[in-house]
């Protein structure tokens, strides 16, 4: 079970500040059981892993594996019952700024009732900033999302995938260090998940920004992917996670055509089987 | 404007009916009158000033009521619907308040407030604050989970979350709670000064009464449907204009 796993580059306890070579998150033989006794029921068991900081890493596993769990409890939104969750080498004790979390129910996690920008701005709430430089500042991030066309229409005006794009909008203002997806592009047609895999993919290297990327779409995993960490189920555990060495920036035809895609993509699929079985 | 028309047809053949029986002497005129009488009497109310003077008594508690129980309706309600567990303490002891009629508590507040304003608001906060409690926990609780997890990512404190979610998200319906609680209000209000409270609407009814005066009783009467009427529109119109639109 512990096959595959990065050796932490976590430099223990000397105390510094943070440096690249903290890991931007890190699950030490985290479990989490809901209820007790004959009833308890095992979602995930000695779940350990790093991730480098700027890198893209994304977690594969049929559904129910505890996938989106593991997402939540970075997010600090779950609390395992043992182990321990850090990022950038502090203990996740609640939700936080630093972490944005991208749901997949885009239609759930806008204010139907503020505009496109209004949403993008809920970001700098707690900032203090004054109204008009929020609009600024959202306009600049809806421009890079290629949205500022529609700042003043409301979510339910825009199609399912513009309305993705104003939840990973808000997610890149809130300048997150480390972005947490769930299935963000799972619920969107196969033209609209690609092209905004590509989108996405050059925001992250632009912005250089650490992300946890789950999904329960091999391609996509290995496709946007630096490093493909695959759950089994029953209960949720590492089952084996692979470094993807495709050279950046990839291309939805060249790349998932090539020999490494398909070896990669070979392997994965044999493994998920394997323990589905 | 047709369908003012369409719904003015039966009141108008109702009175017309009523005048012509009454003038036939088919319906003993000394205890349920006629419009014409009716009418007259309603003129005389208008011009000494009473009419005026008693709408405006009567609406003015109702309005100070409606405002307490929102209040206290929509901030016990927030805090039921945001902490379940304070509900658990606190909810059933309201639970024991709720089915006492509100007007079994006449006699207590005379003796706390005595004869005036305070006396009628309270029994009217008592009686409307219901369905706006009701309603606020069952719109906070029904708030879309997702978005509350948004403000605790974003780290907004309690104040923000309740200003740029919890409202907006529950506004639509707390709106229904305050529409019903309005309706009550008023029926409230003229029910106490038909008890006791020497003001208003109701207390000139029983005047009226005690004076064996039907047609100004009827007038009163009449006048109060309308009363009520204008004051749902009111309410209505004041909810659309100021209540956000969740689509």
């Amino acid at each position: 079970m512990t096959n595959g796993i990065r050796a932490s580059s976590r430099s223990g306890e000397i105390p510094q500040s943070p440096t690249p070579s903290r890991p931007a998150a890190s699950f030490s033989n985290v479990g989490l059981t809901y209820g007790s006794g004959d009833q308890a029921r095992v979602i995930l068991h000695g779940i350990t892993f790093d991730v480098a900081e700027k890198r893209f890493v994304c977690i594969i596993g049929p559904s129910g594996c505890g996938k989106t769990t593991l997402l939540r409890m970075l997010a600090g939104l779950v609390t395992p019952t043992i182990g321990q969750v850090a990022c950038f080498g502090d203990p996740v004790s609640g939700p936080s700024r630093q972490r944005a979390i991208v749901f997949q129910d885009y239609g759930k996690a806008l204010l139907p009732w503020r505009t496109v920008w209004s949403n993008v701005a809920l970001a700098f709430e707690s900032g203090g900033l004054a109204r008009s430089e929020q609009r600024d500042r959202s306009y600049a991030m809806l421009r890079r999302m290629r949205l500022e066309q529609v700042g003043e229409l409301y979510p339910g005006q825009l199609s399912g995938g513009m309305q993705q794009r104003v939840q990973i909008a808000r997610c890149l203002a809130q300048e997150p260090r480390l972005l947490l997806m769930d299935e963000p592009f799972g619920a969107l047609d196969a033209l609209t998940r690609q092209t905004l895999q590509d989108e996405f993919a050059q925001l992250v290297a632009e912005q250089g920004v650490t992300v946890v990327f789950v999904t329960h779409d091999l391609e996509e995993a290995i496709y946007l992917g630096d490093r493909v960490i695959a759950l089994a189920s029953d209960p949720g555990r590492i089952a084996e996670a692979i470094d993807i060495g495709l050279a950046r920036p990839r291309e939805q035809l060249a790349t998932r055509a090539s020999e490494d895609f398909q070896a990669h993509r070979r392997r994965l699929f044999h493994l998920l089987q394997e323990h589905e079985r | 404007m047709k369908n003012v028309a369409r719904g003015a047809l039966v009141p108008l053949g109702l009175l017309l009916l009523w005048e012509v029986a009454g003038r036939l002497g088919m319906i003993p005129v000394d205890s349920v009158s006629m419009p014409s009488s009716m009418w007259s009497a309603g003129a005389t109310l208008l011009r000494d000033g009473v009419l005026l003077s008693a709408t405006v008594q009567t609406l003015h508690t109702t309005l100070q009521g409606l405002a307490f129980a929102i209040l206290l309706g929509v901030a016990v309600g927030i805090v039921f619907g945001l902490f379940p567990r304070v509900q658990g303490v606190v909810g059933p002891t309201l639970e024991v308040l709720r089915p006492v009629p509100p007007v079994a508590f006449i006699p207590l507040a005379l003796l706390i407030f005595g004869f005036g304003v305070a006396l009628e608001v309270s029994i009217i906060v008592l009686a409307s604050v219901w369905p706006i409690l009701i309603v606020t926990v069952a719109a906070v609780r029904g708030i879309e989970p997702r978005l509350i997890e948004v403000g605790r990512v974003l780290e907004l404190s309690l104040v923000r979350r309740l200003k740029t979610i919890v409202l907006p998200a529950t506004a639509a319906r707390i709106g229904v709670g305050i529409r019903i609680a309005a309706g009550v209000a008023l029926v409230v209000a003229i029910t106490v000064e038909i008890v006791l409270n020497p003001r208003g609407l109701g207390y000139e009814m029983i005047v009226a009464q005690q004076k064996l005066q039907v047609d100004i009783l009827f007038a009163l009467i009449l006048w109060t449907g309308c009363v009520g009427v204008l004051f749902n529109l009111l309410v209505a119109q004041v909810e659309r204009r100021w209540l956000p639109r969740v689509s």
